[in-house]
């Protein structure tokens, strides 16, 4: 048997070859792991380019983001797809933990991370990093980082990434906070303010009719206790009674009013409506306690719908229409008006009285001004205020001036809007 | 000859209870008194009243729930007394079927004006008159024709339809809803301006003073009120 030199073996005939071949694999190895180093740099950079951008769009993100939800939301939006999830934990100012979903099983770790001030890992049911929130002036809460999914290695893997994301929303925590401060405190100086006026006004519109009450009423009593029933109590007495009464319930249903007005609470009920509804059910009120007064109305043919509180302009349109009878006296006609006028409804309510003090133009709709401080009308200046308030929440606007011949005038403006589309009915013709 | 009237009173308030009592009884009715809800609804079963008047703020129960209750099984007249405040609760009231209500404070004159209504309403009860006069207004609901002065009015079928619900309910409250309802349909609610726009045209034609009606009466934010 010959033998024959096997078929595509690799036999190295002298060692020289075999150095050769050590030193060719060498730099070949080499080569190859270099280059797989390069493209793994180049994909880093591309990774890292990413991460970038992505991180300045959350910044940008968190910049303009107005409360603790967006600064979440933001957050979310970031660290979608990449396998991790963070919830925001957040201190109120008193210093306790307001968690924006309740989990107590966090409390511990909350607290601890708060105290330590520094990141801390915790194994709860999954491997989880939580990071305090660090601002110049406080801990504003706890960051805390899981995996998304049992795929995703644990969090401590991408520490340094979610150290610049808990920092990121640190400083924006701070900078919602110091808004809400300031906001707070500016409320706090508002009422106080309010506080005050209300109760200077109190002191004086309120406790004058009310002293006048009780002297009235005791002096009944003590008639009543007399045996002689001569001096019975007059009709003119009982009668002032309830008007002073009738008056002080007027004043607390405006106080009640402004307060609700000023506290925010008020919603408004808009419908789209004429204004004829609302100026009827006015003037029906006023001429249960004026029978007698002149009124003229005026209102334009082609007056549209208008989206207004019903019950909240007819408050307006009587204190207005109260006004004028109360300073104009109940023999001149009152005047009420209604008018389209460009993208506005308007509304006014003229009188032939002596006007507004020239001074007093401007001013007359702040809270507790009242045309003449020293005069004798009651009230305490909320009417006009109110007015002013409800105009306003509707977006329109109130001004006051002085009629040419004598006479005060408030004209209101409402927003026209778009109304609603209106069809006429077809095939009419029913009844005749 | 008189026939007895009773009224039963459900409020909490015992000042408002005297009050009521003493200018009802004054005024000729029998009073009944109930201070919370679950007795109101024993009362009001048991004593079989002509009126009930019935405060929205009750310390066991809505007073709005009075009146569903009651509802399910009598037409009595419901006057609703309210607070300011409880604007929404009031129309739900009347949505439930209450005929009529009060702001507190309310005058003596106001409380009798509107008993006096509901009880009459009850006393006559559904006469079904077919013609109903108010102003210089005459309805003749068979022929469904309206007149004004003597001359014929014209009016289109949707106005001849509010104006009839109006004038079957005399002095009651009709919410908006409720006339959107029986006017234009159910699945109307959101679109009351049709009911603004006809009401006005109504007072248009039919009133003396438009800008200040004498018969058909806004209710401002709760609905309309047709007054003979």
């Amino acid at each position: 048997m010959s033998s024959c030199p096997p078929h595509l073996a690799f036999i190295p005939a002298d060692a020289q070859y075999l150095v050769m071949l050590a030193v060719m694999l060498a730099v070949a190895l080499l080569t190859g792991q270099l280059t797989a180093g390069v493209r793994e740099q180049a994909a880093e950079a591309c990774r890292r380019e990413e991460r970038t951008r992505r991180l300045y769009r959350l910044a940008q993100d968190l910049a303009g983001s107005g409360s603790h939800w967006d600064a979440q939301r933001a957050l979310d939006d970031f660290l979608q797809h990449t396998g991790y999830r963070a919830m925001l934990y957040l201190s109120n100012s008193a210093g306790e933990m307001t968690p924006l979903t309740a989990e107590p099983h966090l409390h511990a770790a909350l607290l601890e991370t708060v105290r330590r001030a520094e990141p801390l890992e915790a194994d709860l049911a999954d491997p989880a990093l939580f990071l305090p929130l660090k601002a110049s002036s406080r801990i504003g809460g706890v960051m805390v980082v899981t995996a998304s999914g049992p795929a995703s290695p644990p969090p401590t893997a991408e520490r340094e990434l979610f150290q610049v994301l808990a920092s990121l929303i640190a400083i924006t925590e701070e900078r919602l906070h110091a808004t809400e401060e300031v906001q707070a405190s500016r409320d706090q100086i508002t009422s106080e303010r309010l506080r005050a006026s209300i109760l200077s006004a109190l002191s004086h519109d309120l406790r004058t009719p009310l002293t006048a009450l009780v002297a009235m009423t005791d002096s009944l009593v003590m008639a009543d206790a007399r045996p002689s029933a001569s001096d019975q109590p007059t009709p003119m007495a009982l009668a002032a009674i309830r008007d002073q009464a009738r008056a002080i319930g007027h004043m607390v249903t405006n106080l009640l009013d402004m307060a609700r007005l000023h506290s925010g609470r008020v919603r408004l009920r808009k419908e789209w409506q004429l204004f004829d509804d609302v100026i009827g059910a006015s003037l029906r009120q006023l001429r249960a306690s004026h029978p007698e007064q002149p009124v003229r109305t005026r209102l334009a043919e082609d007056l549209p719908l208008v989206e207004f509180d019903a019950v909240l302009m007819e408050r307006v349109l009587c204190n207005l229409l109260e006004n004028a009878v109360k300073y104009a006296g109940a023999d001149q006609p009152i005047e009420v008006e209604a008018w389209p006028d460009g993208g506005w409804a308007c509304l006014a309510v003229s009188d032939r009285g002596p006007g507004f003090p020239p001074q007093q133009l401007e001013r007359c709709f702040d809270l507790f001004a009242r045309g003449n401080p020293e005069s004798s009308q009651p009230g305490v200046g909320l009417g006009l205020a109110i007015c002013r308030a409800i105009v306003e929440a509707h977006g329109g606007d109130i001004r006051a001036e002085n009629r040419a011949g004598g006479g005060a005038r408030v004209i209101l403006r409402l927003p026209l809007g778009a109304p609603p589309a209106f069809e006429e009915e077809e095939g009419e013709g029913g009844a005749a | 000859m008189s026939v007895e009237i009773n009224v039963l009173v459900v409020e909490d308030e015992p000042h408002i209870r005297r009050v009521l009592q003493s200018v009802l009884a004054t005024e000729g009715y029998r009073v009944f008194e109930a201070e919370t809800g679950a007795r109101g609804l024993i009362e009001a079963s048991t004593r079989k009243p002509d009126l009930l008047i019935v405060d929205l703020g009750l310390p066991d129960m809505d007073g709005v729930e009075v009146v569903r209750s009651v509802r399910h099984w009598s037409e009595v007249p419901i006057l609703i007394l309210s607070a300011r405040a409880e604007e929404t609760e009031k129309i739900v009231a009347l949505d439930e079927g209450a005929d009529d209500y009060l702001t507190k404070p309310f005058g003596v004159g106001e409380l009798l004006a509107r008993v006096r209504a509901l009880v009459r309403r009850r006393v006559r009860g559904g006469d079904g008159t077919p013609t109903v006069n108010f102003g210089d207004v005459q309805v003749d609901l068979v022929r469904r024709a309206v007149a004004r002065g003597g001359e014929p009015v014209h009016l289109t079928n949707l106005e001849y339809r509010l104006l009839a619900v109006l004038v079957a309910n005399p002095g009651k409250v009709l919410t908006h809803q409720h006339l959107m309802r029986e006017v234009w349909g159910p699945g109307q609610a959101e679109n009351s301006h049709y009911l603004r726009i006809y009401m006005s045209r109504l007072r248009q034609k039919l009133e003396s003073i438009p800008t200040e009606p004498a018969h058909l009466i806004t209710e401002s934010g709760v609905g309309y009120r047709f007054v003979a």
